[in-house]
Parts: structure tokens; sequence; C-alpha cells
């Protein structure tokens, strides 16, 4: 049950995984927000107060280290891809919020895997647009042939359209 | 299970509870799963047929498949000499379509951006603060 060093790596494995098993691979994220336990806080307390004990630091000018308040929550969003069929358990933990969209987004790309479709988000509209456009083109053009601006024509003023600009 | 799924825009609103009622709390986990919609229901009648002959007969459908989310809370129970309180379990679920996947994780990423919001924020004083600050980290 390893837990993987980056998010890519993360990534890519799952989605490995997700190719070879991609009906049983299912994932699971998990958001905990922990109080610390009470000897958490003591030792935390213990730690604040050694550090303030310490000689300051010459080579830092600056302001003393904000105080980190000894009760703070501790935070995890942990991911976990598991295929129960062939035990396969791939795990990524972060305890930093600028992650999160990145991780949800390829949440998104492993949801792509799992509901079969294509990896890469094909631009299928290019082709379809330069067929619209063409014809628009012809119309401007015929426009400005005839230097009067025309609204814009119903279906059957096209071919009328044309022969006033040619006169 | 015979839970209903719910709609996804209803899915959002309840998802958005969830968070808020993790914040109010001030501790507690959310979970979310998703997986592959295999299992027959009503909207989905495409469901692969297992071939035989072919082992891998799961890796190549016919046609896309829905994608089913999971949202829950840790149930939590009462305990002498804590804070904890009784918590009942939340379950959400709701199946995604295949064409609505795109739309569905931008949103579904906006709403967890803004639900873990105890997350460690962004450092923005780099240089020697970083690194006492990993020390009481770890």
């Amino acid at each position: 049950m390893p837990y993987l060093k980056t998010s890519t790596e993360w990534y890519e494995q799952s989605s490995l995984l997700l190719k070879a098993r991609p009906t049983s691979t299912r994932i699971t994220s998990k958001y905990t927000v922990l109080k610390p336990s009470a000897s958490k806080i003591k030792k935390r307390e213990k730690y604040a107060a050694k550090q303030a004990a310490k000689p300051a630091d010459k080579s830092r000018t600056s302001s003393p280290p904000p105080q980190s308040n000894p009760e703070e929550v501790t935070a995890t969003f942990v991911l976990k891809t598991y295929d129960p069929v062939s035990g396969t358990c791939l795990q990524y933990e972060t305890t930093k919020a600028a992650e999160v969209g990145r991780l949800v987004s390829s949440l998104g790309r492993l949801g792509r895997e799992m509901a079969a479709l294509p990896e890469a988000i094909e631009d299928l509209s290019a082709p379809q647009d330069a067929g619209v456009a063409t014809p628009k083109v012809d119309e401007q053009g015929d426009v400005k042939m005839g230097g009067v601006p025309v609204p814009a024509a119903t279906g059957t003023g096209g071919g009328k359209k044309k022969k006033k600009g040619k006169k | 299970m015979g839970r209903e799924h719910l709609s996804n825009d209803e899915f959002f609103t309840q998802l958005g509870n969830l968070f808020e009622h993790n914040r109010k709390k001030g501790h507690g986990s959310v979970y979310l799963t998703q997986k592959r919609l295999i299992f027959d229901s009503a909207s989905t009648p495409a469901t692969p047929t297992k071939v035989a002959d072919d082992p891998l007969w799961d890796t190549h459908p016919e046609n896309p498949l829905p994608v089913l989310i999971r949202a829950s809370n840790n149930a939590s129970d009462k305990k002498a000499g804590t804070e904890r309180q009784d918590v009942a379990k939340i379950v959400l679920s709701t199946i995604v379509e295949p064409g609505d996947i795109d739309t569905f994780y931008i949103r579904y990423a906006e709403a967890c951006k803004a639900g873990m919001s105890s997350l460690k924020k962004r450092d923005r004083k780099k240089g020697k603060k970083d690194k006492k600050r990993k020390k009481v980290a770890v």
C-alpha cells in the first residue's frame, strides 16, 4: 500500500491500473481534518518553548517566525486508487490547498478512462466551423459588391440578393 | 443499495453542505469515490457483456459507460471525556453520463477547492522561514 512521492506518478500509475482493470478499479479521495490530540498539543507547546529559548539566529534579520498555534488542526487530502481484484492500491497524500485543483482535474482525466472515453478531447467543431464559415464569407462578399448593407436575409432571399449585387 | 441517485446539480448542493458541515464541526472527514458504473439501472442499458473468450472483455466496451460518484462523511459515536458527538452518516451518490464528464469535473474541482478550506494555503514568503516551518510540520 505505497504512498507515491508525486501526484504525477500517482496519476500515471493509476492510469495504467485503470487501463488494465477498468471495471473493478475505484478511486477514493479522503479529505480529513484532525484536531491534535492532547499529547500532540503538549509536544507542540514544548517545541515552541524550546524554539523561543534558543538564542536568536544572527542570519535572520526579519521578525521571528509566525507563532504557530499549538491547537491547529491537521488537514490532509488522500487519493487512493484501489483494485479489489488484484489488490493493487496506490495512494498519494497532500496537505497543500494549491494542489487540490490539479488533483481533481487528474481525477477527471481518470474518470474519462473509467467511462471508456478517449483520453484527449478532440476538437470536432473545427471542420464544421469551416463549413459554416465559407457561405458567410460569400454573403459578405456579395454585400460589399452591392455597396449596400443588406439586413439579415431570409432563406429565400439569398438568390435575389446575388442578382442585386451584380447590377 | 436502495438509495436513489441524486441529479448532478442536487449532488453539488449536498456536497457543499457536507463540506460546510465538516467546517462547522472543525474536524472529521469527507470521502469521495468514483468508479465505473457497471450494474444495470434504468438509465444505463449499456452494460458490457462478459465474453468468455476474451479475458480483457472490459477494457474495450462498445459504448462509453457512466461514472458513479459517491460522497460521504464519517459517522461518529459519542465518546465520554471528549467533545465527540453522535453524527449520522450522510451518503450521497450521483451518476455522471459520459457526455457530461468534463463539465462535471470542472464543477467538482470548484466544489472541492471551496470545501477543503483547512488545507495549508500557499506560502507567499520564501526563504528561511520555510525551513523553520517544515521542522514544525514534521
